[in-house]
């Protein structure tokens, strides 16, 4: 039987003037959010395959590192620039300025991971008198009625790299604050694994709400942290022998897969009631270096973006090839799958954005 | 004192008087009996011999005639016995005994009788003597109507008795030694003496005399006999010296060897007190090597025997220790008792103390001028340099103080730019591995001890990690792997990625030492071989690149393999059905419950999973970036540039012709100021090279091949199907059968009148046969554009790039880019135009006589190229037409070929040299072949040749040997 040629991609858009490094589908609507690294964040519509807005939310000489849609009508954008800024979506595009902007004055390349779940409980540890660029009237509201304010609306959370780059911290996103450094004290160890590279937040069912962060960091290593003890780490790992780039879990949170800068795919299992975090499944490569991964939702397949300019699709469960796509001429920077997961989106350094449909769920 | 001179003369004339009756008597003898009264009159007066031990052999008639022999006082005899050895007598004597005797009489002589009536001269006698009478008879011819084998026989039957037991008594020390080598003379001339087939006996008879000897030391009965002793010693040890001066070095080791090899581990295996050099030194059977080898004192010699020793014992399979006792015995002693001889002669450490000076100068000669096997190397270093046995026990004890003072010496050669330039590979490989070996013996303190250590080495590495050839570059990083584990044990420097820990100080070329080591006879054999690899040198270069890429795609080939056999292979073509069939890869612990999902999963069939890299290498892009070469600090930029450069011409658009010339000139001044850029810059020439290459492969077949067995000017092997092969048929028109000709059988065709049975095909019509195929090969358009600029201004130091001196790794790939360039233009008009400047530039001398190998050999495969790219016709009209520039330049191509086969220090330069003679000499005879033919069809011109053609000979060394 022969081979059917891989699919090309059913759209690609054209518009942006620099590499485009993240790209995010709206949970709900056909949109996608793409940021650059000359700082212009655009919105898609993706059925029309046609720029809605596009505006300039960080300086262009910094550049945007990560965007992710943080809600029906709002979007978070990551930028070098050492700010994270939470956006209103409105019917024209992004509000004129941003609803929040968190200073994390930290300057590197690690993607925040938002935790968007409104039964998630993230208790702060750091009492850190933060400069707030939304000043709430009722001044003398204490913190906590504050939190359970918020939490009716839903809690934002976002885990990255802090400005100790070997360190995670933990913010609010509506309020601009941080709530926890991972770890809270300094530790020799966290330190000699140099800079965090890729970090990842995901509430486990079994820890009752309490959000879980798993960080990987420049000598390859892997830290699971439980923020409810953020002095010691769950576990460590070392899967890789180059920085971790990216991390991605299912949405079960039984496992995940790391991409790092040297030859190695790895697919591996996440067992939260014992803390453990094996291999499952190496895959090497010919050409080293990923700078992206994700899973799909319904955890069908998987998909990395890869400095060897290739978008490659592997099953899951099997860590399987399953494709190779070969479209952009560039490093590829980021891929993404939508909500529904019918689509998926790949960003790269030749300012291209390429949509697929592989793999369509059955309905 | 008159009186006994008086007497003396006396007793000497009745001495003569009777060998002369008795000599007579032998001639006149009609019988054996009468032979042998005649040999008794004349023993009996010389030795205590009874009558009748011998009587009983003569028959009855001839025993009254014995007994009247009249018998001497005994005390008469002793006198009678030394006049007879000194004088005239014996010599007359003996060679009526060795030549009459033994030819016509000795056969039929009793067993009693030969023994007393006819050994007993030779037994008795001064050894001196009766070598000097015996050793000649060897020689005997068959003239003078003796039997000569029994006169040979006979001979060689005294002088294994003699060797055996060789004597010198009662001489005093100045005439001992004159006797002594002047016998030791005769002695070793008998190989050369001796019939053909004869026992190699001398060695053997002189080494059991030895070994006897030395027993009988041990039995303490020689202790009286001292002087004697010494003598028989003096005399092996003067043999062995003149052995070996006359070059029979190796058959005297071949017999040494086993025997010395036999002892040594017989001692070693012995479990005794004793330290092994007391063994040596005391034990019976032992001593007597280190005496003879003691006696040799002749520093040539020794230095032959070490040097056939080291070569000996290499191809026997010998462990340190074994090999480390055995210079230890044959050397040590020689050594230093020749050692004043040894500074006196190299003079080179004056200065040092006395015992270590020889050593130095063994050391210099064996680790530094002379190539051996490696595993010779070590015992070298553990006798002469560290001065103790390789086991782990005593290498606590080792001679510092040598080893940094010889790890000095040899740094100080080693790092000299000279030697990498100008010394043979085998011996570069010998003098790294000796110093390497050295070097893993060092300490910390010993290393800082050493005067100049650090920086040498330093040195040493980065002068060879320049080199373009990859085992020097080897050399360099082993070095520099043992120098860091020196400096820090924990801490190896790795410069090659294919380093281990384990060095290979043969450096892969001790296969190639080996032929030539085991089989030295073969050299003719050898050098035909080396003749038949010259041919496909030319080609050979340019296939190199693609071995190359070969062996990394089978290494790759087997990575992949490595890595399937244990994980997955993202790229592996998976079978639908497998990706399905949960049972492959089960996972039981996650997902159990959607088990049932995945089976209907059929939509989770892979894609067409093949991956190339091609799109990773494109680039499509803009000539303006070919500017960025000249940005020398960008390596990046100058990387894309080269990329965008190579595409360019790969692609070879219309105004390739218009930039060529320029793009070139870029090329060639592309600063080389990293390694980096540098092997980017030589990738980019090969590149450059290989895309002329597989243009002009767009031709149906190649025009000119130097590895095809067939000449180029056959006719190619195309045509119908059912085309016969060709044939070379005479030509009948002209005795002078100056061009070929073929035929072959074709098949008719179907609607073809058949007029004749063949077709012809001859020179002429193959070129415009050719000409037509010709105008696919689109390289010679811009021939001329990209070769000028590259062929000026080499020697100009423009942006940093001194192509003469330090980047003589661009001008050799240069000028090799410039060959096939040329190549690729062959027989076009371009290549005879592009000729002479090339040519021109060749000639010059800071290129055809560059230090370095790498750039000569460069010149000649260009030269090479030039022989084959001119065509034939227009070689004969630019020596008919007075073409200066390119008669003088072929001329010179010869010359110059000649000069490297003979002189040059590189191997490889040879062989491409005597190839380039040897299209020289094609190209000649064609062109001669031209000529004939325009003077046929154009007497009327009437050109005269000019001598310097007709008269030009072609010499190819080693032709005629």
């Amino acid at each position: 039987m022969s081979k059917r040629p891989p699919p090309d991609p059913v759209a690609v858009l054209r518009g942006h003037r620099a590499s485009v490094t993240d790209a995010c589908f709206h949970p709900t609507k056909n949109i996608l959010f793409t940021g650059s690294t000359d700082g212009e964040l655009r919105i898609w519509d993706t059925v029309q395959h046609r720029t809605i807005s596009s505006s300039w939310v960080h300086s262009a000489a910094h550049g945007i590192i990560s965007v992710v849609a943080g809600g029906e009508n709002r979007v978070i954008s990551q930028g070098r620039d050492g700010t994270i800024k939470y956006w209103d979506i409105g019917e024209a595009g992004l509000s004129r300025s941003p609803l929040t902007t968190i200073k994390t004055n930290s300057y590197h390349f690690c993607k925040l991971s938002l935790l968007n779940n409104p039964h998630a409980k993230v208790e702060p540890t750091e009492v850190v008198k933060n400069h707030r660029e939304s000043e709430l009237a009722g001044g003398t509201m204490s913190s906590t009625e504050l939190e359970s304010d918020k939490k009716v609306e839903g809690s934002i959370y976002v885990a990255a790299a802090g400005e100790d780059l070997s360190v995670v911290e933990l913010w609010d996103v509506n309020t601009a604050e941080k709530l926890i450094k991972l770890p809270n004290h300094s530790i020799n160890s966290t330190k000699a694994r140099g800079m965090c590279m890729a970090v990842r937040a995901f509430l486990p069912p079994e820890s009752q709400g309490h959000a879980n962060v798993v960080s990987g960091y420049e000598d390859g290593s892997m830290v699971w942290w439980d923020i409810r003890n953020p002095a010691s780490p769950v576990t460590c790992v070392k899967f890789h022998s180059e920085p971790v780039l990216s991390l991605s879990f299912d949405n079960l949170c039984g496992g995940g897969v790391s991409g790092s800068a040297d030859e190695k795919i790895v697919r591996f299992t996440l067992d939260p009631s014992t803390g453990s975090c094996l291999v499952k499944k190496e895959i090497i490569l010919e050409r080293p270096g990923i700078a992206g991964t994700s899973i799909r939702p319904d955890g069908k397949i998987f998909a990395t973006a890869g400095w060897d300019h290739r978008v490659r699709i592997y099953d899951y469960r099997k860590a399987n090839a399953l494709a190779i796509l070969k479209y952009h001429h560039v490093t590829c920077n980021a891929i993404s799958f939508s909500d529904n997961s019918k689509l998926m989106a790949s960003s790269s350094e030749d300012t291209t954005v390429a949509l697929w449909e592989i793999y369509p769920p059955r309905n | 004192m008159e009186n006994e001179e008086k007497k003396r003369r006396e007793l000497e004339r009745r001495v003569l008087e009777k060998v002369e009756q008795a000599i007579s008597s032998v001639h006149n003898a009609k019988d054996v009996d009468q032979v042998i009264i005649a040999l008794y009159s004349v023993a009996v007066c010389l030795f205590p011999i009874h009558f009748h031990s011998i009587s009983g052999s003569v028959n009855e008639k001839y025993r009254e005639e014995l007994r009247a022999v009249e018998v001497p006082s005994e005390d008469d005899k002793t006198e009678w016995c030394h006049v007879f050895y000194r004088g005239a007598a014996f010599r007359a004597f003996a060679r009526v005994l060795l030549y009459d005797v033994a030819s016509n009489w000795l056969a039929c002589f009793a067993a009693s009788a030969r023994k007393h009536v006819y050994d007993v001269f030779f037994l008795n006698g001064c050894a001196a003597e009766i070598v000097q009478v015996v050793v000649p008879c060897l020689q005997l011819n068959g003239s003078g109507g003796h039997d000569s084998s029994a006169v040979c026989l006979n001979a060689e039957r005294w002088l294994e008795n003699l060797l055996g037991g060789a004597q010198f008594q009662d001489l005093g020390h100045e005439q001992l030694k004159q006797v002594i080598s002047k016998v030791s003379q005769l002695v070793t001339s008998i190989p050369d003496k001796a019939r053909q087939g004869a026992p190699n006996f001398t060695f053997l008879t002189l080494l059991q005399g030895a070994e006897e000897w030395d027993m009988m030391l041990a039995d303490g009965t020689a202790a009286a006999e001292d002087i004697h002793m010494d003598g028989s010693i003096r005399f092996i040890g003067e043999a062995f010296a003149r052995i070996c001066r006359r070059g029979s070095a190796d058959v005297l080791l071949s017999e040494m060897i086993p025997r010395i090899l036999g002892q040594v581990r017989s001692v070693l295996s012995s479990n005794s007190d004793l330290a092994i050099s007391e063994i040596f030194d005391s034990k019976p059977g032992f001593r007597f090597w280190l005496k003879i080898m003691e006696a040799v004192n002749d520093s040539h010699s020794v230095e032959r025997i070490a040097e056939e020793l080291l070569h000996q014992l290499a191809v026997q399979n010998i462990n340190d220790v074994e090999g480390y006792w055995i210079l230890w015995i044959l050397l040590d002693k020689s050594l230093s008792a020749n050692s004043i001889r040894y500074v006196k002669t190299y003079h080179a450490f004056s200065f040092l103390p006395g015992s270590s000076n020889e050593q130095f100068t063994f050391v210099e000669k064996f680790l530094l001028w002379k190539v051996f096997p490696t595993c010779c190397l070590r015992w070298i270093l553990y006798f002469a340099v560290l001065e103790c046995t390789p086991d782990s026990a005593s290498l606590r004890s080792y001679n510092a103080h040598g080893l940094s003072n010889t790890v000095h010496r040899l740094v100080v050669a080693w790092s000299r730019k000279e030697f990498v330039q100008s010394s043979p590979i085998e011996q570069q490989a010998y003098v790294t591995a000796a110093l390497g070996l050295c070097l893993e013996k060092m300490a910390k303190e010993d290393l800082d001890a050493t005067k100049d250590g650090l920086h040498s080495i330093l040195q040493g590495v980065s002068c060879r990690l320049e080199s373009p050839v990859y085992l020097i570059r080897r050399m360099a990083s082993a070095i520099a792997f043992v120098f860091s584990k020196i400096i820090d044990p924990q801490n190896p420097l790795y410069l090659d990625d294919s380093a281990h820990e384990e060095i290979d100080w043969e450096f892969g070329l001790a296969t190639r030492r080996k032929g030539p080591l085991t089989t030295p006879v073969h050299d003719g054999d050898e050098r035909t071989v080396e003749r038949e690899n010259s041919f496909s040198t030319l080609s050979g270069k340019e296939i190199q690149k693609g071995e190359e890429n070969g062996v990394g795609n089978v290494a790759k080939a087997r990575r992949k393999k490595e890595s399937a056999f244990t994980l997955i292979d993202p790229d592996e073509v998976i079978d639908p059905a497998t990706i399905n069939e949960s049972t492959f890869y089960e996972d039981e612990s996650d997902y159990a419950s959607e088990d049932s999902e995945t089976s209907s999963d059929s939509s989770l069939q892979p894609y067409d999973l093949t991956d190339d890299d091609a799109d990773l290498k494109r680039k499509l892009s803009q000539l303006v970036d070919v500017g960025a070469l000249r940005k020398s600090d960008d390596a990046e930029g100058v990387e894309k540039a080269l990329d965008v450069a190579e595409k360019l011409i790969r692609a070879s658009p219309d105004e390739l012709k218009y930039m060529a010339g320029d793009l070139a000139k870029t090329l060639v001044q592309t600063s080389v100021s990293g390694v980096m850029i540098l092997d980017i810059m030589i990738d980019a020439a090969q590149e450059l090279a290989s895309a002329r290459i597989l243009k002009s492969e767009h031709r149906p077949e190649a025009l000119i091949s130097s590895t095809s067995d067939e000449p180029w000017f056959m006719p190619r092997n195309i045509g119908p199907q059912g085309a016969g092969p060709w044939k070379e048929i005479s030509s009948t028109g002209t005795p002078l059968n100056w061009s070929y000709s073929y035929e072959r059988e074709l098949p008719s065709k179907a609607r073809q009148i058949k007029r004749g049975k063949t077709r012809r095909w001859s020179l002429r019509t193959a070129i415009q046969d050719n000409q037509m195929e010709w105008s696919q090969n689109s390289f010679p358009q811009y021939a001329a554009a990209f070769m000028l600029p590259a062929m000026q201004g080499y020697d100009k130091k423009r942006h940093g790039v001194d192509l003469l001196g330090r980047d003589f790794i661009v001008l050799g790939k240069l000028i090799y880019m410039l060959g096939v360039c040329i190549k690729c233009a062959a027989m076009h008009p371009e290549a005879s135009v592009l000729a002479s400047p090339l040519l021109d530039m060749l000639r010059s001398r800071e290129i055809s006589h560059h230090a370095e190998a790498y750039v000569r050999r460069s010149v000649l495969f260009a030269a090479s190229c030039v022989l084959l790219a001119l065509h034939p016709s227009y070689v004969a009209t630019a020596v008919v037409e007075g073409n200066i520039e390119i008669s003088e330049g072929l001329e010179w191509v010869r010359i110059w070929a000649l000069q490297v086969a003979e002189s040059d220090t590189d191997r490889e330069c040879h062989t491409l040299a005597m190839a380039c003679l040897q299209l020289h000499a094609e190209m000649a005879l064609q062109a001669s072949r031209a000529l004939e033919s325009s003077k046929d069809t154009s007497t009327a011109k009437s050109i005269s040749l000019s001598a310097s053609v007709s008269n030009r000979s072609i010499k190819i060394p080693y032709l005629d040997s």
